[in-house]
Formats: C-alpha cells, structure tokens, sequence
C-alpha cells in the first residue's frame, strides 16, 4: 500500500488544525475548481458495510429516516432520499455454484448515489435557479433559494432528489461541495474501506474505470461493464456522461437503474409546437365560425 | 460494453421498490390550476376572437370572457402558491429565465397573462360605468397580448409535465400537448356557452366545443396508443369517456330545437367543464401512479424507445 510522503507531516491522530489539500493524501488528487470531478463506484469491491451512509450522514447531519426491517436482505434504506444521499443496495442473486464469475457473483452490492448528470434534467428543470453547477462541475441545490416547488423529482431520471417534508425544501447529494471547497474528499469516497467508492477528476475515473473493465474481463468476468461514462448504458438520450458513474456486472435494471435514460428538456420543443398548433388551429376555426354567422 | 451487447432485461425489479420518484404535487391543486389555466388562457383567446369578427355586437359574451380569464391569475396563481413546500419564497420563480425549464418560462407566461388580462379586464369595468369613454378601445389593443399569452397558457402545462421522467407524461409528449390545447378551447367554448342567450352565438360556441372535444377524444386515444406501444400502458381505464360524453350531448344538442336543446347544451357544456378538470387531476394522479411502478418505468426507459437520432 502505497502512501502520500505529505501523510508523514501529520502523525498525530488528534490534529489541531485542518489539514491543507487533504484530498491529496486521501484520494492522491489536489481539488482544484474549474475540473470536473466525480464518484466511480466499482461495485466488484462492495462489501456492503455502509460506511458510505454513515459517514454521509454524519457530515451532512442528515436525519434518520425509514427505521425498520424491509426484509429486502440487508436494505433497510430502500431508497435515495432527502435524508439519505447515499444508499446501499443488496440484490441476492442466488446460490454460488463452481462455474459462477468471481466477485459478488451470487450477492450484489452497490452504493447508489446521486448521478451529476452533465446535462443535469433536475438543474433544467429547476425554476427559481435553487439547483446549479459548481465549479466543480457537480450539482448543487441552494437551500436559501430552493421554493419546495418539487419540479426536479419528477425530472430525475433516477428517483434521486426529494423534497424533505421537515423544511420544504429539494434535497441531494452535493457531491460534499463543502468539503471539496476546504480540499477534502467526499465523506463516502474517504470512509469506503475497500475503495468501492473512488473520487477523483472525471477524465482519470473514467480512464481507470476502463482499465478495470478491461482487467475483469481477463480475469473471468465477462458480465462486467460501465454504466454513466460516455457512450455506456445510463449516458444515453441526450443526458451526456453521468459525473458518478458505476462499474456493473449484472443488468442495469437489476440495480434499479435505467438502461437508456433520457433527457426531458428535449420534449418541450415537439410538445409546445403541438400544443401552440392545436390551440391556433381551433382559434382559426373559432375565426370562421363566428365570422360565417355574423354574415348571415 | 456497449448496448447492444447487454442482456436484456428479464422483467425483474429491484424488490418491487421504485425506480423515479413521484412528483410531490398537491394533485387537486396543480389540477385544479392547469384546468383554470386552460379555461382562462382560452376564453381571453376567443373573446379577442369574437370581438374582431363580431366587435359591439357581442359585447355581452366579450365581458363574460375578459372577466373568465380572470380565474387563473387569481385562483389559480393561488392554487400554485399553495402548492409550493415553502410556499412564502413564491416570488423565487421570478429570479430567472430558464428555457429548458417550463415551469420557469410558465411562470413568466403566468405573469404577462395576468398583467395583461386584469388590464383588461380593469378597462372593461370602468368602460362600462364611463359613458363614451375611449376605454374600450384600449381594451381591445391590451386583449391581443392577452390572447397571445392565452395561447401559452391553455398548452404550457403539458409541456411542463412531458418535460420529466414520468414516464406516462413522457410517453407521448406532442398527444399530450394536443389534449390539453383542445380540452381548454372545449372548457372556454362550453364556460362562454353557458352564460350566453344569444342563441346564435351559443349555437357557434358548443360548435367551437365539438370541434375541439373532437379533437381530445382523437389525441386521448393517440395518447393509449403511443403508451402501449412503448409498452407502459396499465391496461386499466379508459379515459375516453371524459371528451365523448360532453361530445354526444353537445352534439345532440345542435339537432334539438329550442329549450330541449338549451338543456342539452348546458349539460353538455357542464360535462365538458367537469370532464377537462378531472382529465387533468387524473392525469396528474396516473403519471404519479407509473413513476411509482418500476416495472413501467424501467421498461420506457429500454433503448427501444430512446428518440430516433
């Protein structure tokens, strides 16, 4: 296990002052705005501990939310919510035989997340400008701006933003726009143990997202793919790349994911143009009527 | 891996759980407004129409329609406040314009409208209580921006809802679009009918009504067919009913002489109005119903009905 020499500046474990660039220990990255970055989960290395949610929560100080047993094997968060950003996902597959593939072949887990999508259908929507990209090229909402007009639910493709009926505001993953502001990874990426949940700049997660597809595929893994980066299942339908993308080996839909979103900004233009067609159309009808019996 | 090369789904859902998220609107009010959205925007476009062709001879129906097209920025306004989660922040929908969000661009349709109409209406008022006054030609010059607005007003709402993930919303957005427009000039048409006695011009407006309920029926049963065909249709009710039956009775009435027709009529024109209200409220209730379901939203999101590049 490779470590960062800056890690050796700081031996102690209870420090009196932040630590400058701490990304660059954690996650080998200096956090600079004007990149992009984003979360690659590989969930060929989930172990289903829940680091993620905890460490989420706790940074977040997001509330408890959905306490009980679902019975859905270890899921008891069932969902992304306003008060859940991050969710652990828990799809048993079925008996392990000899001839299975390697890596949770009959026990799947993920960490789901919010996307950060590139054309973001929750920012398109929103009307009052609550929702907005940072200049780390993530999507934020602004809670002092956000009106609860729920607008960007239904347009997430991926059931991710929710309105919390505690405050009446849209809530979602900021991809820790706070942390990354005072250079430190995203609470989850940092508490994975397994670095499942890897945070990085967006080219060189995409790049070493391929190289592990790639590498799983020699070693027996043929099932394994990439969903969110370019030209993958997930990106698709005009959303562009997803910024939290995911490395798969079952279908899409087995993870409660979309195979071939799309992006809902693209219907307005046909729908209007029919509408503004129907409603002009009737009013030249409206036209002819009333003129023909002013005549008579 | 590409697309093409992924297995295909087997039918299987995550533990039945959700995939999207239900919008969290107050159906009855966000219902209730694109139904007086409808109406209004509508109404405000058929007086300016019946003013310029008919002008102070149909004064009375023109009065009726300037003050109908008051309900949606007054009521209805207040429907979407009241739908709002932290409805004191209203005023935050003015903060931009976002052309990829219809709720922004409605918003500010919402605002001209209403300056517009209570314009005019306002002129209408003080016209009628100041004799000779040059008022009611202002009035009509004010109407046309109105009518304009009105246009947007009766169709926005469709959009606004196409332009999600839901997939019944999403599923056909230009048949959506085309019954919403038509179930507005219908719900005018018959609101207009209703109050007029010339029998004439009520004759024209329930012929308006069954032209354009003619239309909503064909564009429903658009709507059912372009939802089984991307394969999200419930199989469960039809909802043809709600523009046939304020047709046939519509129409019925238009053979029937004198008061036996002026009772069809009326209750053709209410059936039309009570039919656009719960075509609304229902719509709204049934695209909340498949974004719930993940074995509907999962299957429109398959790359078979991805857009045709």
């Amino acid at each position: 296990m490779e470590m960062h020499p800056r890690v050796s500046d700081h031996a102690a474990s209870d420090l009196d002052r932040a630590i400058a660039d701490e990304a660059e220990l954690t996650a080998g990255i200096r956090i600079r705005p004007g990149r992009s970055y984003g979360f690659f989960t590989d969930t060929t290395l989930c172990i289903g501990c829940k680091a993620c949610e905890v460490a989420c929560k706790e940074w977040n100080n997001l509330p408890a939310d959905g306490i009980g047993l679902t019975g859905h094997s270890y899921d008891n968060t069932t969902a992304l919510s306003a008060d859940s950003w991050r969710h652990v996902m828990f799809i048993e597959a079925g008996v392990r035989d000899d001839l299975a593939q390697p890596f949770q072949s009959g026990w799947l887990m993920m960490s789901d997340v919010c996307k950060h999508c590139h054309n973001a259908p929750c920012l398109e929507a929103c009307p009052t400008g609550a929702l907005f990209r940072t200049e780390f090229d993530t999507v934020v909402v602004q809670q002092d701006i956000c009106n609860g007009c729920g607008y960007c639910v239904p347009a997430c493709p991926f059931g991710v933003v929710d309105i919390s009926l505690l405050d009446g505001k849209a809530h979602k993953c900021t991809l820790c726009y706070d942390r990354l502001k005072g250079g430190l990874e995203p609470a989850c990426a940092k508490a994975c143990p397994t670095d499942s949940i890897q945070f990085g700049e967006l080219d060189e997660l995409q790049e070493r997202a391929r190289r592990r597809e790639a590498d799983l595929h020699r070693r027996g893994v043929a099932g394994a793919y990439i969903y969110g980066a370019p030209g993958t299942p997930g990106a698709t339908g005009g959303l562009g790349h997803l910024s939290a993308f995911f490395l798969l080996t079952a279908t899409p839909e087995t993870y409660n994911l979309p195979r071939a979103p799309t992006r809902p900004a693209n219907r307005i233009a046909p729908s209007l143009a029919a509408g503004i067609a129907t409603v002009f159309g009737l009013a030249v009808a409206a036209l002819s009527l009333f003129t023909r019996s002013a005549e008579r | 891996m590409s697309m093409n090369e992924q297995p295909a789904w087997d039918g299987r859902t995550y533990y039945n759980e959700p995939q999207l998220r239900a919008a969290p609107f107050n159906n009855a009010l966000v219902g209730g407004y694109i139904f007086l959205a409808g109406l209004s925007g509508a109404a405000q476009l058929l007086t300016t129409v019946m003013d310029a062709t008919r002008g102070p001879g149909a004064a009375s129906t023109t009065r009726r329609g300037r003050y109908l097209a008051m309900l949606a920025p007054t009521v209805g306004a207040l429907c979407l406040i009241l739908d709002l989660h932290t409805p004191q922040r209203f005023y935050n929908m003015l903060r931009l314009i976002k052309p990829t969000s219809p709720m922004s661009l409605g918003s500010w349709v919402l605002v001209g409208f209403g300056v517009t109409s209570t314009a005019t209406a306002v002129l209408q008022f003080a016209a009628d209580r100041l004799r000779g006054s040059r008022l009611r030609g202002v009035a009509r010059i004010t109407q046309v921006p109105a009518a304009l607005a009105g246009a947007f007003m009766s169709t926005y709402t469709a959009s606004l809802l196409s332009a999600t993930s839901t997939p019944l919303w999403a599923a056909a957005p230009k048949s959506l679009a085309v019954r919403f427009a038509s179930s507005a000039v219908a719900s005018a048409a018959a609101a207009l009918g209703l109050g007029e006695r010339n029998d004439r011009r009520r004759r024209d407006l329930d012929n308006l009504a069954v032209a354009a309920l003619a239309v909503e029926l064909a564009a429903t049963l658009a709507s059912e067919h372009a939802e089984r065909q991307v394969g999200i249709d419930d199989g469960g009710k039809q909802s043809a009913g709600r523009a046939a039956v304020p047709l046939v009775l519509l129409l019925t009435s238009l053979l029937l002489p004198g008061f036996l027709g002026r009772a069809v009529s009326t209750l053709g024109s209410v059936a039309a109005l009570g039919g656009g209200l719960a075509m609304r409220v229902d719509t709204l209730t049934e695209g909340d119903t498949s974004a719930r379901q993940s074995h509907r939203s999962l299957r429109f999101a398959q790359p078979d009905n991805l857009p045709r590049a």
